[in-house]
């Protein structure tokens, strides 16, 4: 079956837990930070999802693991390799080399040459307009990793198989519904075999029809053993994907649970009641 | 209308038409490189680098073209520096486009989303790899009809090499309007040749706009 496609994907990197530590995010003319001293841990294959109000700080999370947002306080780390830290570039670069030498033989020494290890999808259609699906796909594999153009043009089918979109190889972003542009999206992020997969509300903008193709795609994607940190509004989503849930709000975490199923029918904090709350609609008829 | 006028006298305006094209058309494509440079440089928003662009645009733009002429054929030679009439039509018409050029440029770079810069980011794209693969490339579609305009604005700006005795299309006209007095007739050649030189420029122009146009093609 095609599951071997995203197996082997997934197997051709070394992977390790994410941590997430002490994280502080915090804007110039803001009077209080974003993220306030958020800590925890993704094992490797684990699906973690996010939930939270908006303006939680779940997005910016997202973001500052991404890279698209420097941090003024903690650091994120995968395996020994320092991902991001609030303080100079100079110094990921010394403690990854002080990692290189001392622990000879582990990752950073040999056999990752790998250098994203993040990929990211986006709630906005962020397709390059300027390229066909398959010059999406393919760009940065070939860019970045330097990788062969024949090499990668057939994963790249391989994977846009996985995804339903093979006959849509050829054509122009513009010509895609927003559910296969997002399905594209995923595979170009896929593509470069990242250890972490982050989805910031990639259905938040579709059409209800379209949501569920796209759904289909993480959670087979989850079943393969991608890591994955996911945020979003679906909740009967994430009760079926997530292996961890964090709840987030004002910055900070409220409650987490290695149970979704748990979390969902008997969150412990009232503010999970709360928030799970909004999300059911009820009232007693007359 | 004296015809036959026209017909006797309608071979200087090819020979001047040529020189009209030469001089535009290296006056237009060293605009655009400048442009792009220039707005590449505002839009990676390098500090000094940027305010140097910054001054030349407001330099260029704010003063003529025939004042810029007049500095590279006239001033530059008593600083020991003199070049042909066909070398200081084109770096002043570069001189005047690459502005032109740059901040026709500078609003399709804003146009691009931010979400576009993002996903280059996070899949590992260098400065340059984004610039060159996804900002630019962007930033061209939608800057094309600026761009035209500006293409088709310096054509007729190079009309002004006249004055440094460059004999375009212009000169030409002044030259057999002052010997022949047949006013109407010349200036109507005139016209006609511009249209030439123009109206192809125009039509590619609004083809290129229409297939360039990644978000509504």
């Amino acid at each position: 079956m095609t599951d071997d496609a995203l197996a082997t994907t997934n197997s051709s990197t070394q992977h390790e837990t994410l941590h997430i530590r002490h994280i502080v995010k915090q804007y110039d003319n803001a009077d209080k930070p974003v993220l306030n001293d958020v800590s925890f841990d993704v094992p490797a294959g684990q699906v973690f999802v996010i939930l939270g109000p908006s303006g939680s700080g779940k997005s910016t999370l997202l973001r500052t693991i991404a890279g698209l947002e420097p941090i003024q306080g903690g650091d994120i780390t995968i395996g020994d390799e320092v991902l991001r830290t609030s303080g100079k570039k100079k110094d990921i670069e010394k403690a990854n080399a002080a990692n290189t030498s001392n622990t000879s033989g582990s990752k950073a020494a040999k056999g990752d040459t790998n250098p994203v290890k993040v990929g990211m999808v986006f709630q906005s259609y962020d397709l390059f307009p300027n390229k066909t699906v398959l010059g999406n796909i393919m760009l940065a594999p070939v860019l970045v990793q330097k990788r062969k153009k024949d090499e990668v043009k057939a994963e790249a089918i391989k994977l846009l198989e996985r995804v339903g979109l093979a006959d849509r190889q050829d054509a122009w972003p513009h010509e895609l519904s927003g559910g296969q542009r997002q399905r594209v999206a995923i595979c170009r992020a896929l593509i470069e075999h990242p250890q972490i997969m982050l989805f910031d509300e990639v259905t938040a903008a579709l059409d209800p029809e379209m949501v569920r193709e796209v759904l289909d795609v993480i959670v087979e994607l989850a079943d393969s053993g991608q890591t994955m940190l996911i945020v979003t509004h679906e909740m009967a989503f994430a009760r079926a994907v997530a292996d961890h849930i964090i709840l987030l709000e004002d910055g900070g975490i409220v409650e987490e649970s290695d149970d979704a199923e748990q979390f969902f029918t008997h969150p412990q904090s009232e503010r999970a009641q709360q928030f799970l709350n909004t999300f059911t609609y009820s009232r007693e008829r007359q | 209308m004296d015809w036959s006028f026209i017909a006797h006298n309608a071979h200087y305006f090819v020979n001047a038409g040529y020189m009209t094209v030469f001089i535009s058309f290296f006056g237009i494509v060293f605009s655009i490189v400048l442009g792009i440079v220039c707005a590449a440089i505002e839009a990676a928003n390098i500090p000094i680098v940027k305010q140097i662009v910054r001054i030349y645009i407001e330099l260029s733009r704010n003063t003529p073209l025939l004042v810029q002429l007049y500095f590279l054929y006239f001033g530059l030679p008593k600083l020991g520096v003199s070049w042909s009439a066909e070398t200081c039509a084109i770096v002043g018409l570069t001189f005047l486009g690459g502005s032109y050029m740059a901040e026709a440029l500078r609003g399709g770079f804003e146009a691009v989303p931010q979400v576009q810069r993002e996903s280059a980011q996070v899949l590992g794209f260098s400065p340059s790899q984004m610039l060159m693969h996804v900002t630019v490339p962007q930033a061209l579609s939608t800057a094309i009809p600026g761009v035209v305009a500006n293409i088709i604005f310096l054509v007729k700006e190079s009309s002004v090499v006249s004055a440094i005795a460059l004999a375009d299309v212009m000169y030409v006209t002044k030259d057999l309007m002052g010997q022949t007095y047949n006013t109407y007739e010349s200036l109507t050649l005139l016209i006609v040749t511009y249209l030439i030189i123009l109206l192809p420029i125009s039509i590619i122009g609004t083809v290129l706009e229409r297939r360039s146009d990644y978000a509504r093609r």
